[in-house]
C-alpha cells in the first residue's frame, strides 16, 4: 500500500517508525496532563508516562497537573530546547480546546507548530470511562502509543494568508440582522442587507409589547430600521433573495435576486395614492389574516423601505390585463408592471446569517383543534389582536363573533418540548410572551379572567421572574399546571371547554373559556433551510443552525467567515438576539479589520500525476472545495481551493485513484496509528521491555 | 326528642372531627423505607419504557377514559413508579383498558399503557392475581379458547347451518396438548396457579 | 389473488355465531368469493388483556403457534376482531427481533413447530422471509376489494339507516403500527358503511374506548359499563339507528352493557353483518337472536325503507 506524499521529508512509506532505521525516528517529547482530577482521577497518569518513556523515539516524558498552564507550557519549551525535541505529543483534552494553545507554545520554542499531536485523554477516555479505571488507563496508554507513532510521521506545514474584502453580507432583516448590519456599518464597513420580505423588521415588528419591560416593539425597532435605511455604509436589498454563494472567507461571490416589486424604488415616495386607488383587497399576511391590505401595499405603516410593492398573485392587471388604477394614481410614474427580477452580484468578505424563525403551526387533526374552532388562536395572532396598530386597533376580540373575551386560556408548550412531534427543545420565549400578554390583556380589561395551562414556567431572564410574580399578584392570572387533554366547542356560544388534569390539584377539571390562545413555539424557518443549503451550514438535531462551539464560539459556524445571529441558531428572545447580533458583527469585523486571514494548512492536496479528473471529490465535498481545472500537463484534474477546505478527508477517502491526500491525515500516518493500536508493542510489551532493561542494567 | 339530638351529634362529629382518628393513625410522611430502589428498572425489564422520562404534565390522565370515572390517575401512577412507591402501584392496575390514548398524547413519548402492563407482570409475580385471569387461563388450557363454550350457542350454530366449533373437532385434543406444553414450558401454569389443569 | 385463512377468535364462534355466518357469507361464493381457508388448529389468539398483560413470554408462544399454522399454509390471517389483530400483529413484530424468535422457537420445538415467517423469493443464496401477514376484515374490505366493489355487491341499499361506527382502540392504536387507517381520523369503516348505502353519523368522542378492553370488563364490569354508557349517550344524541363495529369484543360490551342503563338500547352489529344485510341476506341468518339488544327496530325500519 503506497500513498503519495506531497511533502514527504524522508520516512519510508507504509511501515511504522519502529522498524525504520533509528536515525530516521525523530526525537519525541510526551507530556501527560492530569487536568486536575479530570484525567488523573480516573487514569493512572504515572503508568501512562512510564509506558510512553519506553517507546522508541521518546526522549522526554513528563506529567503535569495542568499542561495548559504557564508552568506546563514552560516545561514543554524547556524540554524542546534542552533535549532537541522534534515532535511534541500532548496527552490531555480535546484538540478543539487547546490545540491552538500548544501550537503557539512549540512555535515559541522554534518548532513548526504543526509538529504537535494531541492525544485526547479527557473527553475520549477519562470522562467516558470513569467507572472502569484500570481499563481507562490501558486505553490511555494505547492512545498515547498511537499518538507517538503518528507524531514521528508529522511533517512541518506552513499556514497561508489570504486577503479579506472589507464588506459584509447580512442575510435577514429582523432585529438581529438589523443590529448586526448597523454595528458593522458603524465600524466603517460596507454592508449589504438582504431581506426576502418587502420590508425589514422581521417578527419583532409584528409583536405588541416586549417582555419584561413592556416597551412597544415597533416603537423601539422602527428608529433602528430608519437608521439602517439612512446609513450610507448599508445597501438595503429588500424583497430580495440570496441565490448563490461561492468562494471562501474574505472572498465570497454572492448572487442576489432582487424580486420585481413593480414599483421603482427610486421614484416611489411612499405616499400611498396607489394603494388608495387599488380596488383589490386581500388578507394581510402581516396581520396573519385578521386585517386586510390592497394588492399594491406596504405590509405595515412603519415599513422600511417605505416603498410599495405589487402582489402579482392578486393584482387585477396581472389577472385581466386591465385596471392600472395605481399607475394612474401615482404622481411620480413609479408603478411599472413591466418590471423584471434583477440579478445582482456582490463581493463580500464575511457573511452574517440572521434568517430567523417561524412559529409552529398546530396539527390539522390535533388535540387543540386550531383548524376547527374559530376561538382557538396562536400567540402571534394574539400579538396582532392586542397591537394598537393591529387590525382591531388593539381591542382584543374573539374571532367567532367579535365580542370581547372575558375568560381566556393560554396553553403553553404547543409544538415545544414534545418528543412525539420531534420538537424536543424548549422554545424559550413562550412562557414569557404568554405572561406578558396576560399582563397587557389585564391592563386593557381588568375584569378578564386568565388561566395559563403550563408544565413548567421558565422565567429565567433579567426581570422575568418579577413579571411572573406581578401577573399573579397584581392581576390574579391563574396558573394551572397541566397539559390540556381535550378541547370541545359549544356549538351555540362557540365557547371552548378545556379538560385537563390539574396536576397540583390532582383532579381532572373542565373549565370553559371564551378564547384559547396556543403559545406556539419556534422552529427553523423555511428560508433558513434554503440559506443553510446554499452556505453548506450544519444544523443541530433541533434543526436550527449549529454554532462552532456551544460555549466558546457561539456565533461562529463551521464555515470560516460565516457567522450566526438571532433565532436561526436557536430560539431566543429579543435581548439575546441583539446581543448575539452584536457578537456576530464583532466576530465578522475581526478578519475585515485585519484585512487578511490565516488559512489552516490541514487541507487536502491532489497529486495531479495520479488524478484522473473523475470529479467524485467535487460531488462529495460538503464545502465545495475541489474544482476541476485543466491540468498542467493536459487533461482535467481536480484542484483543491485551500481556503474552502476543512480537511475533513471525505475526498481523500473516496478518491478511487488515491490521488488525494489530507495533510496530517495521510494514509501513512493513519496506518501508523492503526498498527500501533494493534501491535503488541504497547502496554503488553512494555513490561517485557522493562525486564530487558533490568537485565541489561 | 332524643332522635334529632343524636343525629345532630353525628352531624357535628362528621363535620368537625369526622375521620380525625383514622387520619391520625395513617402515615403521612413517606420515608425511604417505603421506597423500592430501582423500581423503574424492574418496569423496563417487563417491557415498559423508561418512566424517568415522564415530565408529569398530566396529559395521560386527561385523555384516560378510566380516570374520568374512578380515582385513578395515570400520571400519579407513573410518579409512584419514578419514586419507587411500589405498594401504591400494584393494587388497581387492572382497570387500564389499554386503549393507548395516553401513549398517543404523551409529549415525552412514554407509553403509560405499557407501563401498566409491566406493573401487571410485577403484580402477578407478587401473587396479586385477579380471578378472571385464572378463569381465562383455565378456559384456554381446557378448551383452547379463553371463552367457555355454550351449548345453547351450539344449537344456534346448527340452526344457521354452521358446523360445530372447531375446538370440538375430534383432532382438537392435540391442540390442547400443544397449548399445555407451551404453558408448562413457560411456567405460566405455576405463575397463575393452574397446575392441576395442565397435564403434561 | 391473495390467500387468506379465517381467524374467528373466541367470542364470535362461542357467542355470536351470526357474525361467523355473515363473514363466511360475505367472503364466500354469495359475496366476494375470496380464497379463504379454515384451519382447525387455531387456538385463542391469545387475548392481550390476559396473557400479554401477565406474561409476555407465554403470550408470544401461544401467538407464535397460531402464526406458524398460517405460515405453513402460506396464507394471510384474516381476523375479524381488534383483539386478535392487536395480539397477532404485535407478535409478528416481536418475532422480527431475532432474539425473541430464537427464544420462542426453542420452546415451539417441543411441539414440533418453528416460526420463520413466510419464505419469499431467494436473493442469491440467502432466503428472505417475510413476517406472516395479519389482516383485519375491515382493512381487507377497504384495500383488497375497494369501496366501489363493496357498493357494487349491494342489493338492498341501507338507505335512511343512521349508523354510528365504532372503530375500537386496538384497530387504531398504538399508531406507530399505522399499517392501514389514519389513527386520528380513520375512515375505512365509515366508507364501508356508506358504500352499503347507509349514513355514517358523526358523534362526540367517536374514537373513545368502549370500556371493555385490557381486562376491565372482566375485572370491574360496572366501570366498563359506565364508559359504554357515555358512548351510548353520544350515539343516541346523534340519532343513530344502530352501532356498527369491527370488533366482536366491543360489540359484546355494547350489547351486554346497554341493559344496565337503558331499557331498549341501540342494536349493535359487526360490519360483516351490516354488509350481509346490504347484500341481501335473509336477516334470520345473521343470528340476531343471540344479541341481547334486539335488532327488531332496525329491521323494521329497513323493511319500511
Amino acid at each position: 500500500m503506497t500513498a503519495p506524499e506531497p511533502q514527504n521529508k524522508g520516512t519510508p512509506q507504509g511501515e511504522p517508525a519502529k522498524i525504520a532505521g533509528a536515525a530516521l525516528v525523530p526525537k519525541v517529547g510526551v507530556f501527560v496532563c492530569h487536568c486536575g482530577s479530570n484525567i488523573a482521577g480516573v487514569v493512572d497518569c504515572g503508568k501512562v508516562r512510564e509506558a510512553a518513556e519506553k517507546l522508541e523515539g521518546v526522549v522526554v516524558a513528563k506529567e503535569n497537573k495542568y499542561t495548559c498552564s504557564d508552568l506546563g507550557q514552560a516545561e514543554i519549551i524547556k524540554a524542546i530546547k534542552e533535549h532537541g525535541i522534534e515532535r511534541v505529543v500532548v496527552a490531555s483534552c480535546s484538540p478543539r480546546l487547546h490545540e491552538p494553545t500548544f501550537r503557539k507554545c512549540i512555535q515559541q520554542a522554534g518548532l513548526n507548530p504543526y509538529l504537535l499531536h494531541m492525544v485526547n485523554l479527557r473527553e475520549q477516555c477519562s470522562w467516558v470511562h470513569s467507572h472502569e479505571k484500570d481499563k481507562a488507563t490501558e486505553k490511555a496508554i494505547d492512545l498515547v502509543l498511537m499518538g507517538v507513532s503518528k507524531a514521528t510521521r508529522l511533517e512541518p506545514l506552513e499556514a497561508r494568508e489570504v486577503p479579506v474584502e472589507p464588506t459584509s453580507l447580512v442575510i435577514g432583516g429582523g432585529v438581529a440582522g438589523i443590529q448586526a448590519a448597523l454595528d458593522l456599518a458603524n465600524m466603517g464597513f460596507k454592508v449589504y442587507l438582504v431581506e426576502t420580505q418587502p420590508s425589514i423588521g422581521g417578527k419583532m415588528a409584528q409583536l405588541d409589547k416586549t417582555f419584561p419591560t413592556g416597551d412597544c416593539a415597533i416603537c423601539i425597532l422602527a428608529p433602528k430600521m430608519v437608521e439602517l435605511a439612512r446609513n450610507p455604509n448599508i445597501t438595503l436589498l429588500s424583497y430580495a433573495d440570496v441565490e448563490e454563494v461561492k468562494g471562501y472567507i474574505g472572498n465570497y461571490d454572492v448572487k442576489v435576486r432582487k424580486k420585481a416589486r413593480y414599483v421603482h424604488e427610486d421614484k416611489c415616495v411612499g405616499c400611498g395614492l396607489c394603494s388608495d386607488a387599488c380596488p383589490v383587497k386581500v388578507d394581510n399576511e402581516f396581520d396573519l389574516g385578521f386585517g386586510q391590505r390592497k394588492a399594491i401595499y406596504i405590509p405595515f405603516p412603519q415599513a422600511v423601505p417605505l416603498k410599495y410593492t405589487i402582489d402579482k398573485e392578486h393584482c387585477l392587471h396581472f389577472k385581466t390585463g386591465k385596471c392600472l388604477l395605481c399607475v394612474k394614481a401615482c404622481t411620480n410614474e413609479a408603478v411599472d408592471h413591466e418590471m423584471e427580477d434583477e440579478i445582482l452580484t456582490l463581493k463580500v468578505g464575511t457573511i452574517i446569517v440572521a434568517t430567523g424563525y417561524e412559529t409552529y403551526v398546530p396539527m390539522k387533526k390535533g388535540v387543540y383543534k386550531y383548524w376547527e374552532y374559530d376561538n382557538v388562536i396562536t400567540g402571534l395572532e394574539l400579538e396582532r389582536l392586542i397591537n394598537a396598530s393591529g387590525p382591531t386597533g388593539g381591542h382584543l376580540i374573539r374571532p367567532s363573533d367579535g365580542t370581547t373575551p372575558k375568560r381566556i386560556a393560554l396553553v403553553q408548550c404547543v409544538g415545544s418540548r414534545n418528543k412525539k412531534i420531534g420538537n424536543n427543545y424548549c422554545s424559550r420565549v413562550c412562557c414569557m410572551y404568554a405572561i406578558k400578554n396576560s399582563q397587557i390583556i389585564m391592563e386593557h380589561e381588568p375584569s378578564t379572567e386568565i388561566a395559563v395551562y403550563y408544565n413548567d414556567i421558565r422565567a429565567f431572564g433579567k426581570g422575568f421572574e418579577e413579571l411572573y410574580h406581578r401577573v399573579r399578584e397584581d392581576y390574579g392570572v391563574e396558573f394551572i399546571r397541566g397539559r390540556p387533554a381535550k378541547l370541545s366547542e359549544d356549538p351555540k356560544t362557540k365557547n371552548i371547554k378545556i379538560r385537563a388534569e390539574e396536576t397540583l390539584l390532582n383532579k381532572i377539571t373542565e373549565r370553559e373559556f371564551d378564547l384559547v390562545v396556543l403559545s406556539t413555539g419556534l422552529r427553523p424557518s423555511e428560508g433558513s433551510k434554503r440559506i443553510g443549503k446554499i452556505l453548506s451550514l450544519t444544523t443541530s438535531p433541533d434543526g436550527f443552525f449549529q454554532e462552532a462551539h456551544p460555549k466558546l464560539r457561539p456565533v461562529d459556524t463551521a464555515m470560516d467567515g460565516i457567522y450566526l445571529a438571532g433565532c436561526c441558531q436557536g430560539p431566543k428572545d429579543i435581548p439575546d438576539s441583539v446581543a448575539q447580533a452584536k457578537a456576530a458583527a464583532s466576530s465578522a469585523a475581526a478578519p475585515m479589520f485585519a484585512k487578511k486571514v490565516t488559512i489552516e494548512p490541514l487541507t487536502a492536496w491532489v497529486n495531479e500525476e495520479v488524478c484522473q479528473g473523475c470529479g467524485l471529490c467535487v460531488e462529495l465535498c460538503p464545502y465545495g472545495s475541489p474544482e476541476l481545472v485543466p491540468g498542467q500537463k493536459g487533461g482535467t484534474k481536480a484542484h483543491i481551493i485551500e481556503a474552502l477546505c476543512h480537511g475533513c478527508g471525505t475526498c481523500a477517502a473516496s478518491c478511487p485513484q488515491k490521488a488525494i491526500v489530507t495533510r496530517q491525515f495521510t494514509d501513512d500516518q493513519i496506518y501508523c496509528e492503526i498498527q500501533a493500536a494493534l501491535s503488541e508493542h504497547g502496554r503488553k510489551q512494555a513490561p517485557k521491555k522493562r525486564a530487558e532493561a533490568e537485565v541489561s542494567g | 326528642m332524643k332522635g334529632p339530638n343524636q343525629e345532630e351529634e353525628k352531624e357535628v362529629e362528621k363535620v368537625f372531627i369526622g375521620g380525625l382518628h383514622e387520619h391520625l393513625t395513617e402515615e403521612k410522611v413517606i420515608d425511604e423505607s417505603q421506597l423500592v430502589p430501582n423500581f423503574a428498572d424492574e418496569i423496563q425489564k417487563y417491557g415498559g419504557k423508561d418512566v424517568m422520562t415522564c415530565l408529569q404534565c398530566g396529559n395521560c390522565t386527561g385523555v384516560c377514559p378510566i380516570s374520568l370515572k374512578i380515582d385513578y390517575k395515570t400520571r400519579s401512577i407513573i410518579k409512584y413508579c419514578q419514586f419507587g412507591l411500589k405498594k401504591y402501584t400494584l393494587g388497581t392496575r387492572w382497570v387500564c383498558a389499554t386503549c393507548y390514548r395516553c401513549y398517543e398524547h404523551c409529549p415525552a413519548d412514554l407509553n403509560p399503557a405499557e407501563v401498566m402492563i409491566a406493573l401487571r407482570h410485577i403484580a402477578v409475580r407478587e401473587g396479586i392475581i385477579p380471578p378472571f385471569i385464572k378463569t381465562a387461563a383455565t378456559n384456554l388450557v381446557k378448551y383452547g379458547q379463553s371463552v367457555k363454550p355454550d351449548p345453547e350457542i351450539d344449537k344456534i350454530r346448527h340452526e344457521l347451518g354452521l358446523g360445530p366449533i372447531h375446538s370440538q373437532d375430534p383432532e382438537y385434543p392435540k391442540v390442547i396438548r400443544e397449548i399445555q406444553v407451551l404453558i408448562h414450558a413457560s411456567k405460566y401454569d405455576k405463575l397463575i396457579g393452574i397446575q392441576e389443569e395442565v397435564k403434561v | 389473488m391473495i390467500s387468506y385463512v379465517y381467524f374467528f377468535g373466541c367470542v364470535v364462534p362461542n357467542r355470536y355465531p351470526g357474525i361467523e355466518y355473515a363473514v363466511r357469507w360475505v367472503t364466500g361464493k354469495n359475496g366476494f368469493n375470496l380464497d379463504v381457508a379454515d384451519h382447525k388448529e387455531f387456538s385463542c389468539c391469545p387475548v392481550p388483556g390476559i396473557f400479554y398483560s401477565t406474561d409476555k413470554d407465554t403470550w408470544l408462544l401461544l401467538a407464535a403457534r397460531n402464526l406458524v399454522l398460517a405460515q405453513d399454509e402460506r396464507r394471510q390471517i384474516l381476523t375479524i376482531c381488534n383483539g386478535c389483530l392487536a395480539s397477532l400483529l404485535k407478535a409478528t413484530e416481536y418475532l422480527q427481533e431475532p432474539k425473541n424468535m430464537g427464544k420462542a422457537n426453542r420452546v415451539l420445538a417441543q411441539i414440533g413447530k418453528k416460526y420463520t415467517g413466510i419464505p419469499q423469493k431467494a436473493e442469491g443464496k440467502r432466503k428472505v422471509f417475510e413476517p406472516v401477514k395479519v389482516r383485519h376484515y375491515i382493512e381487507v374490505m377497504a384495500n383488497d376489494l375497494g369501496y366501489d366493489a363493496i357498493a357494487a355487491k349491494v342489493r338492498r341499499p341501507l338507505k335512511n339507516i343512521r349508523t354510528a361506527v365504532h372503530y375500537g382502540c386496538h384497530y387504531l392504536r398504538p399508531t406507530e403500527r399505522a399499517t392501514f387507517d389514519d389513527p386520528n381520523d380513520p375512515v375505512m369503516l365509515d366508507k364501508i358503511v356508506e358504500a352499503c348505502g347507509a349514513t355514517s353519523v358523526d358523534y362526540e368522542d367517536k374514537l373513545d374506548c368502549c370500556g371493555a378492553g385490557g381486562g376491565v370488563r372482566s375485572h370491574v364490569v360496572e366501570l366498563a359499563n359506565s364508559l359504554t354508557q357515555d358512548k351510548c349517550v353520544n350515539i343516541s344524541a346523534a340519532g343513530a339507528d344502530c352501532i356498527v363495529t369491527g370488533c366482536p369484543f366491543c360489540l359484546l360490551q355494547f350489547d351486554n352493557a346497554q341493559k344496565s342503563f337503558s331499557k331498549d338500547g341501540i342494536p349493535v352489529m359487526h360490519i360483516s353483518q351490516f354488509q350481509a344485510l346490504a347484500m341481501g341476506i335473509d336477516p334470520i341468518s345473521l343470528g340476531f337472536d343471540t344479541h341481547h339488544v334486539s335488532a327488531h327496530s332496525l329491521l323494521r325500519k329497513l323493511r319500511g325503507a
